[in-house]
């Protein structure tokens, strides 16, 4: 039996530190990303009494008597400023006019220790919206930020409805993430899939300089390719001196900052994934397939597109999707290279995470990248498990 | 022959999922005996020699060396020398560290080593070529330092798989010889692996065909050769012409036995069977002799040449006789005969054989 | 086929490929305060500012403390992890070394939010052990591919001749198993540390400004104030990878490549 057992757990010992290690360091950090996604804790927290009452009111007027008191004993229990602050931020995000209405309140309950009548302190009080407001936000859980992800929010009637135009631009972000991405994929394709076919119609040296170059730019620092095209696109850059000596434009044609820039830039630093794959693919080919094609007569772009296209159509698949993949959660060089308008949704969670604090829309964000991004790898992953079936 | 054997398998099963592979084998084989196992791919012969060296547990069965069981004893504390079909050569290590691998192990002096590895190299005629990696050789010095480093720990026992197998003719045999003159001057026990009938039957003491995880036949090259038992043996090693017959009588192993014509023929047969038993004549070309006439052949019967190819040494003759079809090898030296051409042919009693079918 | 288009566009490809790298290089050189051709004339200044100015010295000494850690952390968890996994091939295994590669995929930024929060709470965020933990999530595929790789590559029957010369199983790891997949392990070492020199995002998300890297000061420059300074770190960064990619060759040529094949870096 220990002949058995014995080299079994002698593996899960040798195996078990990275697992221990990518549970706790990856995928913790990941559900906690994801838990920010949903995790409304600060009227919950803070106005634990109301919350408590919130959540049996069945939502009618008028306002339970009850409810009222909880509000003003909370308002009184809190003491620290910045968790008021923070509850009043909160409340004032779902429903402007919270601040003043809470500042009033809040001066008003200062004032006594005895009972207080809040609609004598503010009309507002007497109107049922803004205890709505207050309930649905004392629940710990909420999905306003993954609504408001894909730009969606609730009414008054707590009914999901489309956020107007101007309250967020999240999906255009969306849109425009996949046209960069798509755009980059079609210029990899263009460029990367004659490329491979040139490398692999190659031979000896002229192969190996060839792979070279593909390789080369794969093991420099994607930082330093980046600054690379930051260097050459700017308007005293290499392309529009060359251009203005050449007396092509008088004017530097605007490259950096601009759309433009950040394709060529991500075509850069992605093309060695797409000309790879379909290299791949081609070596497994006989080198002779396109000869016999037109041996048995067709024309080489009729052979090109009957013989070859078909057969490389797996390697450029997973060239696609691994380019694709990749530039969707790309960060620095449109971070670097492009304008505002060329932000993709990784600088925008970055946005939410690093500047504006707000985790909730951070991780909302983060939930519809990292779907996204598994999506296409389960597909990738399952065009390469046939690639291996078939060879 | 000594009394005990030196390595015994009892009832030595190994089974892989739902497969048997080694099924309820016994072999022994005694000191300094060299013994091939002989037999088409997947009969499990690699899987035995395995398990021997301890790379394999037994499904069932135990496994005894010097009369002790080895079942639980790992591949190291063994003292068995593995040569492998591909030599499995250290590749980071020069032919010397390569040879002195086993000596370090066992905590053999500096010295020592030194000696020792360059006593082997000789020995394996490969003097000079210590510095050298692996990848430097070539396939037969590659073989050669294989062996040594095999050979230098002087291991109770020597298992190779198909050493030979990736080497071409020449190399081949001139290996074929150092092995057995290695396994001469140094009395070693030797357990053989092979695909190759001709490299069994030239090299072996003892020849172990298998099939399908059995031993269908154990003995030495002639006894294989000349007195084949099963039929699976006799097509395996050579080639003969197998004629259905019927056991008529006979004593001890001369008997005779009617074929379907109802010819009465003389042969020999290693068991004594009931009158009418349907068995199998096997009859090897090179004991079919040819004549003109039915003077002088025993058991002769008319027969007619169909085809004759030239084969360089000798002919092949496929014949007819009462509608069977034989093939024969006869010697060059014969008057031509061409096809069509009515002849007698015959054999020994001694060369015709009964086989169970 | 077409054979001066085809060796045009394969020219223009490489140039397209190579130029920009090429284009960066000597303005590592520029006496100018500009990153702008012409070059006015040669200079070290640049070069010399990346030492001698505390923010870029701090950022280097940074990313070779956290480069190195990862180095360790990544190679030794990767490797004993292929170490472990490569004599299994069931669904279990499958799915385990999915789960080792996955770090490559999910988007940097996505668990630059996640090890935040969650680097917060363990109050390892700010710390040089919160950066190094990080970057070894991401830089720890690469090890486990590469050491794989090579383990792969290995003969196993030159593992069992091992045991049958009398090896024990440890000195069989020891003398045979290690030094065969050591191109793999150095492969993936170095692959780790160029990992961690690269990483700007997760960075960005969990490091104090204690440990400012030389990418993540790279990155800020550019945004904030251009200066030559980033074509000498540039300059730095590539010199850096030629010389890791001649090292790697060696030692694949050192460790008899054509007894192994592998996965990983360079040209093959
Ligand atoms: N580890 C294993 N797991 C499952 N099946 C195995 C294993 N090792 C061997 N087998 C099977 O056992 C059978 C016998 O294998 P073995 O290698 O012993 O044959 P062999 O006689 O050496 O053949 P060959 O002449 O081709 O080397 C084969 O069908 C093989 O597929
Ligand atoms: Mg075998």
């Amino acid at each position: 039996m220990t002949a058995r057992l014995g080299p079994h757990l002698k593996a899960s010992a040798l195996v078990l530190p990275l697992v221990l290690f990518l549970a706790l360091f990856f995928v913790w950090p990941i559900i906690a990303m994801l838990k920010q996604s949903v995790s409304d804790p600060v009227v919950h927290n803070t106005l634990s009494q109301t919350s408590a009452i919130a959540a049996q009111w069945n939502g009618k007027a008028p306002v339970p008597a009850a409810l009222q008191d909880a509000l003003v004993a909370d308002i009184r229990a809190t003491t620290d400023r910045q968790e008021m602050g923070a509850v009043v931020r909160r409340l004032n995000s779902a429903k402007s006019g919270f601040r003043t209405l809470m500042r009033k309140t809040r001066r008003a309950i200062r004032k006594t220790d005895g009972p207080i009548n809040l609609g004598e302190v503010d009309k507002r009080w007497n109107e049922v919206a803004w205890w709505h407001t207050i309930a649905q936000a004392s629940s710990p859980y909420t999905d306003r930020y993954l609504l408001a992800a894909l730009d969606y929010g609730r009414d008054k009637h707590n009914q999901i409805v489309a956020l107007p135009e101007d309250a967020s631009a999240n999906r255009t972000i969306l849109a425009r993430t996949f046209v960069i991405s798509l755009s980059v994929m079609l210029s990899c394709l263009a460029i990367g899939l004659p490329f491979a076919m040139v490398i692999a119609s190659t031979s000896g040296w002229l192969r190996n300089v060839l792979l070279a170059a593909v390789l080369l730019p794969l093991w420099t620092s994607l930082l330093v390719r980046t600054t690379a095209w930051f260097i050459i696109l700017q308007n005293n850059g290499l392309i529009n001196s060359a251009l203005q000596a050449l007396g092509i434009t008088d004017q530097p044609i605007p490259l950096i900052f601009e759309r433009t820039g950040v394709i060529i830039a991500m075509t850069h630093v992605l093309l060695p994934f797409m000309v790879l794959p379909i290299y791949s693919v081609l070596l497994s080919m006989p080198g002779n397939l396109m000869q016999a094609a037109s041996s048995l007569g067709a024309h080489p772009i009729v052979a090109f597109l009957k013989v070859m296209l078909p057969l490389s159509a797996r390697g450029i698949a997973s060239g696609s999707l691994l380019v694709f993949m990749s530039s969707i959660g790309y960060y620095i060089t449109p971070a670097l290279i492009g304008g505002p308008s060329d932000q993709m949704i990784s600088s925008v969670i970055a946005f939410y995470a690093t500047e504006s604090a707000n985790w909730g829309m951070a991780g909302a964000l983060g939930l519809v990248l990292l779907s996204i991004t598994l999506l296409l790898y389960v597909v990738y992953g399952r065009l390469s498990a046939e690639k291996k079936g078939v060879a | 022959m000594t009394e005990q054997p030196y390595i015994e398998f009892r009832k030595v099963s190994k089974v892989f999922g739902s497969l048997t592979v080694v099924d309820h084998l016994d072999l022994t084989i005694n000191k300094g005996e060299f013994v091939s196992l002989l037999g088409p791919s997947g009969s499990g012969k690699t899987t035995l020699l395995m398990m021997l060296a301890g790379f394999e547990d037994p499904t069932a069965g135990d496994i005894l060396l010097g009369g002790s069981v080895l079942n639980r004893t790992p591949p190291y504390k063994r003292n068995m020398g593995v040569v492998f079909q591909n030599y499995a050569l250290f590749p980071h290590l020069s032919v010397a560290e390569n040879i002195a691998f086993p000596l370090k192990r066992r905590g053999v002096a500096k010295a020592e080593i030194a000696e020792r590895v360059n006593r082997v190299l000789e020995m394996v005629q490969l003097p000079d070529q210590s510095e050298k990696l692996p990848s430097q050789l070539s396939g037969g010095q590659q073989q050669r330092v294989a062996l040594a480093r095999t050979l230098v720990f002087e291991p109770n026992v020597v298992l190779m798989d198909e050493p030979l197998g990736a080497l071409d003719k020449n190399l081949r045999e001139q290996m074929q010889y150092d092995i057995r003159r290695l396994h001469r001057d140094l009395g070693l026990t030797i357990v053989f692996v092979t695909h190759d009938q001709s490299e069994a039957l030239t090299m072996s003491d003892r020849i172990a065909v298998f099939n399908h995880g059995k031993i269908e036949q154990i003995g030495t090259p002639q006894d294989i050769y000349d007195r084949p038992n099963t039929h699976f043996v006799a097509e395996f090693i050579g080639e003969t012409n197998l004629i259905p017959v019927k056991y008529r009588e006979g004593d001890h192993s001369r008997c005779s036995v009617t074929t379907k014509t109802g010819k009465d023929l003389e042969v020999t047969s290693p068991v004594t069977l009931f009158r009418g038993t349907e068995v199998l004549l096997s009859l090897r070309p090179e004991h079919i002799e040819l004549g003109d006439s039915a003077e002088g052949l025993e058991n002769a019967m008319p027969a007619r040449i169909s085809d004759v190819v030239y084969q360089g040494d000798h002919l092949r003759a496929d014949i007819e006789v009462d509608g069977t079809k034989l093939v024969a090898r006869l010697g060059r030296h014969l008057p031509p005969h061409d096809p069509g051409d009515e002849v007698f042919i015959g054999f020994r009693p001694q060369n015709a054989r009964v086989i169970l079918p | 086929m077409f054979p001066t288009v085809k060796k045009a566009f394969g020219i223009l490809v490489m140039l397209f490929l190579i130029a920009p790298l090429a284009a960066i290089l000597p303005l590592a050189f520029t006496s100018s305060a500009l990153l702008t051709y012409p070059v006015p004339e040669w200079s070290m200044r640049w070069l010399t500012e990346l030492v001698t100015e505390p923010v870029w010295r701090r950022s280097i000494a940074n990313s070779l403390i956290i480069g190195g850690g990862t180095t360790v952390l990544a190679t030794t968890l990767g490797t004993l992890a292929a170490l472990g996994l490569r004599r299994y091939s069931s669904l279990f295994a499958g799915v385990l070394k999915t789960f080792f590669l996955l770090p490559m995929v999910v988007p940097a930024v996505v668990l630059g939010v996640g090890m935040q929060v969650f680097f917060v709470h363990v109050g390892i965020a700010n710390s040089y052990l919160g950066v190094i933990v990080a970057h070894t999530v991401i830089a720890m595929p690469f090890v486990y591919v590469s050491v794989s790789g090579s383990l792969a590559g290995i003969d196993p029957r030159v593992e069992l001749a091992a045991a049958s010369l009398g090896a024990s199983p440890s000195t069989v790891l020891r003398t045979t198993t290690l030094p065969l997949s050591l191109s793999g392990i150095l492969s993936g070492a170095v692959m780790a540390f160029a990992t961690s020199l690269d990483e700007v995002i997760l960075t960005l998300f969990i490091a104090g400004p204690h440990q400012r890297t030389l990418a993540r000061q790279m990155f800020s420059t550019i945004r904030e104030n251009v200066s030559p300074a980033i074509a000498a770190a540039a300059f730095v960064f590539i010199v850096g990878t030629i010389l890791v990619a001649c090292l790697i060759m060696l030692v694949r040529m050192r460790t008899g490549g054509a007894m192994q094949k592998s996965v990983g870096p360079g040209i093959s």
